[in-house]
């Protein structure tokens, strides 16, 4: 099976590209054309140190007939760099969040039908087993009917690429990069639309290097009566052993359940500094999610998390990024099938 | 009214009059209780007398301390402002922001001491979680989040709003209370809830968000659920220069194996009773602060702000929208 890598400008690039690299019978070929940011390891040089195939840009890539492309562009090029690869008959493996503007993901999505191809969402978190978990004593009754939850996804300030911090790339600061995996994660739970939308945000954190808010916090309502809160803040200080993580507790009429997605470590202190030591030693959700869209590509099972996914999630985050700006609560866009 | 041993009349015998009573005993002062029905901890008990009525425990009494259901706190602290004693009322101190207003100025009109009972600025971990914002450890303040989670509680006057708030003006107004104190004044309020029922059992959860005057961002999470769930309380503090999280549960220092060598779940957060009591420690400050003229942690104002910002989270359920209030 042959994968295009569109772009190395997400971090998660690399680390798709090892799991990758590991699993038999896949060819693997990459594009990331400049310019890119001074100081930022890209291009044919991080192709080099990851061992990767490389073509200089996205036309070679794409003409080299991949069976299924990746999309780990800036947030902002997903729209331009997915459109290019339906056009070329491939299925499609987006990071998130799908797009930066409602415009964009209903324009994704009609370019995904019109083409015959499928996109799937890069949420890595649904696959965890403690999700899954959650999931299956949902269903078989054990919480009753779920009414409340909150979730929130910390980390620290994106700092290994300036794109991150820059609205006109990234599409806006924590909401943007945060909200979507708890939102996801409700979708896949619920499976019931978003309807209405408050946040508030600042950037009191990293105020020096902010040019959009570093934390967020956001409720959601919907259409069954579900209440939701997720904290998006990039509030895990730089000095932090971990880079963030991401949890959910989910009330139900009959109890409640919390998840610490990221929580599993071996835990210390690291006697010349002082400082906590924690070694993470869970499951790897990215590779069991990659595992799963490789499986859709080569037997036409449905992709799971599915691009109507990433439109009700980033119908949230553009609902909360109006939210924000507007003091006032946002009824969120209806995705009509 | 600097007495050593006040005569403290104690109005309500239910589940926080049962809460106060070791504090109130451990005072020095004298303790009678008046109440239309009685909890086990006041019955057959030699060391407090029952009065006749509420009137006579009133007339009695130096300092009235109020643990009735909240629809009554403002008729009666209201009664023993008009004759001349000092309150303790346990939180809210009313249900809307006319009435506990009210109080609040009544009582300064009449130079008495009204002090709203909001026990977590008295729990241990919250205590701390205060000294260490104000001495600037955690630098300026960004983002808070804070949850109560337990049982619907089982008092049928729980589950009727016109007499409890429900789960934002009973429960959640400990930790609005709590970012008020920490963070300052807040500008916007939204909230959003969601009721129902299990087999005649009630649930009810609530997100508030909050804005401060400082720019800081609150989230306060509440939850009447199950039950049986257990008792837990949360935070997560995070500023420029450092972060300080809780979890009850996760600090919960006795553990059984199998659970249920444990006593059942309580209403109330987990506490040390022998050691930190923080129902006795709030009213030994009350009583403190009262014989030396000095300031309780919790003044009347602080108690009023608590249901401005409760009754903004109550109004923004109502409309949808979120609720700005005019900086005090």
């Amino acid at each position: 099976m042959k994968i295009a890598i569109m772009s190395f400008a997400h971090t998660h690039a690399a680390g798709y590209i090892h799991l990758l690299q590991a699993t038999p019978g896949i060819e693997l070929k990459g594009a990331d054309p400049g310019p890119h940011p001074r100081g930022e390891v890209r291009g044919c040089r991080l192709a080099d140190t990851l061992g990767v195939a490389y073509v200089p840009d996205y036309d070679e890539l794409l003409a080299w007939g991949p069976d299924a492309v990746i999309v780990t562009s800036e947030n902002r090029r997903h729209r331009e760099h997915v459109e290019m690869a339906a056009e070329t008959g491939a299925d499609i493996l987006c990071e998130k969040p799908l797009a930066t503007t409602w415009e964009d993901g209903l324009a994704m999505r009609e370019a995904v039908a019109r083409h015959g191809v499928r996109l799937m969402m890069a949420f890595p978190v649904r696959f965890a087993s403690t999700f899954t978990r959650l999931r299956r004593e949902y269903e078989a009754g054990l919480l009753g009917t779920v009414f409340a939850i909150r979730g929130a996804n910390n980390g620290t300030l994106p700092t290994t690429r300036t794109w991150f911090t820059e609205p006109a790339l990234s599409g806006g600061g924590a909401l943007v990069d945060h909200v979507v995996h708890i939102a996801d994660l409700i979708d896949a739970l619920l499976g019931v639309a978003p309807q209405r939308v408050t946040a508030t945000t600042n950037r009191i954190l990293h105020s020096h290097r902010a040019r959009a808010e570093t934390a967020g916090l956001v409720t959601i309502e919907y259409a069954d009566g579900t209440i939701a809160a997720v904290d998006c803040s990039w509030s895990e200080a730089d000095t932090s052993p971990v880079w963030g993580d991401v949890r959910m507790s989910v009330a139900g009429t009959s109890g409640t359940v919390d998840i610490d997605f990221f929580g599993p470590a071996v835990r210390g202190l690291d006697s010349s500094t002082g400082k906590p030591a924690v070694r993470r030693y869970g499951q790897d959700f990215d590779k069991t999610m990659l595992t799963s869209f490789l499986d859709s590509v080569r037997t036409g099972s449905p992709m799971e998390p599915s691009i109507d996914v990433g439109l009700r999630t980033l119908s949230i985050v553009v609902a909360a990024q109006e939210s924000a700006r507007t003091g006032r609560t946002v009824e969120v866009h209806p995705l009509k099938p | 009214m600097t007495d050593l041993k006040p005569r403290i009349g104690l109005v309500g015998a239910g589940g926080i009059a049962s809460a106060h009573l070791p504090g109130l005993l451990r005072s020095g002062g004298t303790v009678s209780v008046f109440s239309e029905e009685y909890a086990p901890a006041f019955r057959n008990n030699d060391r407090i007398r029952i009065a006749s009525s509420l009137e006579e425990l009133i007339e009695w009494a130096d300092i009235l301390d109020v643990a009735t259901p909240t629809n009554t706190h403002h008729g009666i602290v209201k009664q023993a402002l008009s004759v001349g004693k000092d309150v303790i009322c346990e939180k809210p101190l009313a249900l809307t922001e006319e009435d506990a207003a009210e109080l609040v100025s009544l009582a300064e009109r009449n130079n008495l001491r009204l002090f709203p009972a909001h026990v977590v600025r008295y729990y241990p971990a919250y205590r701390e979680l205060k000294r260490a914002v104000d001495a600037g450890s955690l630098g300026e303040l960004a983002v808070m989040r804070f949850v109560r989670s337990g049982a619907f509680p089982q008092q049928p006057w729980f589950a009727d709003t016109s007499r409890s708030g429900g789960v934002v003006g009973d429960l959640m107004i400990h930790d609005l209370d709590m970012a008020r104190w920490l963070a300052g004044d807040v500008v916007r309020v939204s909230a959003v809830r969601h009721r129902t029922e299990s087999a005649g059992h009630p649930l009810e959860a609530a997100h508030v968000l909050l804005t401060h005057a400082s720019g800081t961002i609150t989230h306060v999470a509440g939850l009447w659920g199950a039950s049986d769930l257990h008792f837990t309380t949360e935070f997560s503090v995070t500023g420029t220069l450092g972060s300080l999280t809780y979890s009850s549960r996760a600090e919960e220092n006795y553990a059984t194996d199998p659970d249920h060598l444990t006593a059942d779940a309580n209403f109330l957060p987990p506490r040390d009773e022998d050691d930190d009591d923080p129902y006795a420690r709030e009213i030994q400050d009350f009583i403190s602060a009262r014989q030396g003229s000095s300031t309780p942690r919790v003044s009347s104002r602080d108690g009023l702000e608590a249901v401005r910002i409760a009754v903004a989270a109550m109004t923004s359920i109502e409309s949808g929208q979120p609720v700005e209030l005019a900086r005090q």
